[in-house]
């Protein structure tokens, strides 16, 4: 699915239809380079999950958790590895532990080419800026 | 009192001891070391493996403090419970257990904010009540008033990029080392910060909230709209966005809550223009306070001193029970 956004309101609205499709256990990759809007997306679908409170770039803290009650999903798990220069370093994370589970959905910015998506049931958002809109991808 | 203190809530691992003598903070031991690097193989590694790493990091730290095997000298024990990574602050919260345990030594709990606020407290003159304090770091900016010792109240924050996070995103985009934020005030000396009219996202609107993910993405469009723009122009002009947008919300802040002294902390804090952009915008009836250079960072000195004041106030909890509080809340 290709849609083009003009407001950050319509991209957090295309995720809030996204996130109408999660079961629980989805694992998402979210691509685009540096403000593309990959933390707006998340806002997105957190809000439309029923989370009323803050959603922040995950970039210092590496991980933000959010609790939600939507279907089976409890927790909407951020993460922001724009930081980590080395897989190896993701095992702080304790990444195993936490990706997955059936009650929780996943997204994940800046998820480099090297985690693996063979552990989980992987869904990629392309977020691309053309011009003065976005393109966001969902494949 | 002799408090050891441990931190280890996100990248930094570090252990201080700092004592108390009549009111005066003395720093006996500080050291600081970058999370370790696990060099195992991502997908096979159970998370023990991550933990017995981390603790192997702690124990040369624990050692280099001097501090004896049994504890002797030590009064109390002071870890980061939170806010931060559960697998980072873990590693802290478990040693911390084990030591009271095994030495039969109290142990309180800090918050990682209310450590960075209590960076200020090693100077000789300590803020009085109420006290707004700007605490502005890589993974926090928040406006949080300081009624009295361990009374707090959060005013407002940002909705999206930290301050500090800002900084760094910047810099990256201009091309510019990592860490971004000594690098922005560098290349901002030789530049004209009213060069480009950059945003200061919503320095009207009522509340006490702030973002700058606008402003990032306002500076990512001047740079890609103008090649040949200098680097010196567009850092100098955001560095003045974001110390105009901090300034203004804690003079609204001061306005709503009348504070007798304002605190200026966390990793941002050693901007100095932001230090003598806040420091002359306030009214000189109030003090102002900012930790010295090396307390802006996460540091274990701070959370020794905020666990000075609890311990003294017997503020304890259960070496059994504690565990790391991902979301803990200022109280
Ligand atoms: N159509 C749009 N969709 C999303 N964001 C938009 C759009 N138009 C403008 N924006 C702006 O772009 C910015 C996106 O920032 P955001 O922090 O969400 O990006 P990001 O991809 O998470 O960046 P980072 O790589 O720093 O994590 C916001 O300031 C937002 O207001
Ligand atoms: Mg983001």
């Amino acid at each position: 699915m290709v849609y083009r956004t003009h407001t950050p309101e319509e991209t957090k609205k295309v995720a809030a239809e996204f996130a109408a499709s999660l079961e629980g256990g989805e694992v998402i990759f979210l691509e685009g380079e540096l403000g593309a809007g990959k933390t707006t997306f998340v806002q997105g679908v957190a809000g439309a999950l029923g989370f009323d409170g803050p959603v922040r770039s995950p970039t210092f803290t590496l991980m933000n958790r959010y609790g939600v009650e939507a279907g089976a999903i409890r927790e909407v798990l951020h993460l922001d590895l724009y930081r980590i220069e080395d897989p190896s370093e993701l095992t702080t994370l304790a990444l195993e532990e936490e990706l997955g589970g059936a009650e929780s959905v996943s997204f994940i910015e800046w998820p480099m080419d090297k985690l693996p998506s063979g552990l989980w049931k992987t869904i990629r958002v392309k977020i691309e800026i053309n011009g003065d809109s976005r393109v966001v991808t969902v494949a | 009192m002799k408090v050891l203190a441990i931190e280890t809530s996100c990248d930094e691992t570090a252990i201080a001891i700092v004592s108390e003598v009549d009111g005066r903070f003395v720093v006996e031991k500080s050291t600081l070391a970058s999370q370790a690097k696990i060099h195992a193989q991502y997908g096979g590694v159970v998370p023990e493996v991550a933990a017995r790493e981390h603790t192997a990091h702690l124990i040369p730290l624990l050692k280099e403090v001097g501090v004896a095997a049994d504890g002797e000298g030590i009064d109390a024990i002071a870890v980061t419970a939170g806010p931060g990574l559960v697998p980072a602050l873990r590693i802290g919260v478990e040693l911390a257990k084990t030591l009271a345990w095994s030495w039969k030594k109290p142990l309180v709990a800090v918050n990682h904010l209310e450590g960075h606020i209590y960076s200020v407290w090693l100077d000789e003159e300590k803020p009085s009540f109420p006290a707004l304090c700007l605490l502005v770091s890589g993974g926090h900016t928040e406006l949080i008033l300081m009624k009295d010792y361990s009374e707090y109240e959060l005013l407002g924050m940002t909705r999206d990029d930290a301050a500090g996070e800002a900084f760094d995103k910047v810099a990256k985009m201009l091309g510019l080392s990592y860490p971004g934020g000594p690098e922005i005030s560098r290349a901002a000396l030789k530049g004209n910060p009213e060069a480009i009219a950059f945003p200061r996202p919503m320095i009207k609107s009522r509340d006490l909230d702030v973002s700058f993910s606008g402003l990032k993405t306002a500076v990512r469009v001047y740079i890609a709209e103008n090649p040949n723009h200098f680097v010196e122009d567009v850092a100098a002009s955001f560095q003045q966005a974001v110390v105009d947008t901090l300034v203004s919300k804690t003079l609204k802040a001061i306005d709503q809550t009348k504070p007798k002294s304002v605190i200026l902390s966390g990793g941002v804090s050693a901007n100095k223009h932001l230090r003598e952009s806040l420091r002359s915008a306030i009214h000189p009836s109030i003090s102002f306070h900012a930790p010295e250079l090396s307390l802006t960072g996460d540091n274990a000195v701070m959370i020794a001193l905020a666990g000075l004041h609890r311990a003294k106030n017997k503020e304890f909890v259960d070496p059994l029970t504690l565990s790391a509080d991902p979301n803990m809340r200022l109280a």
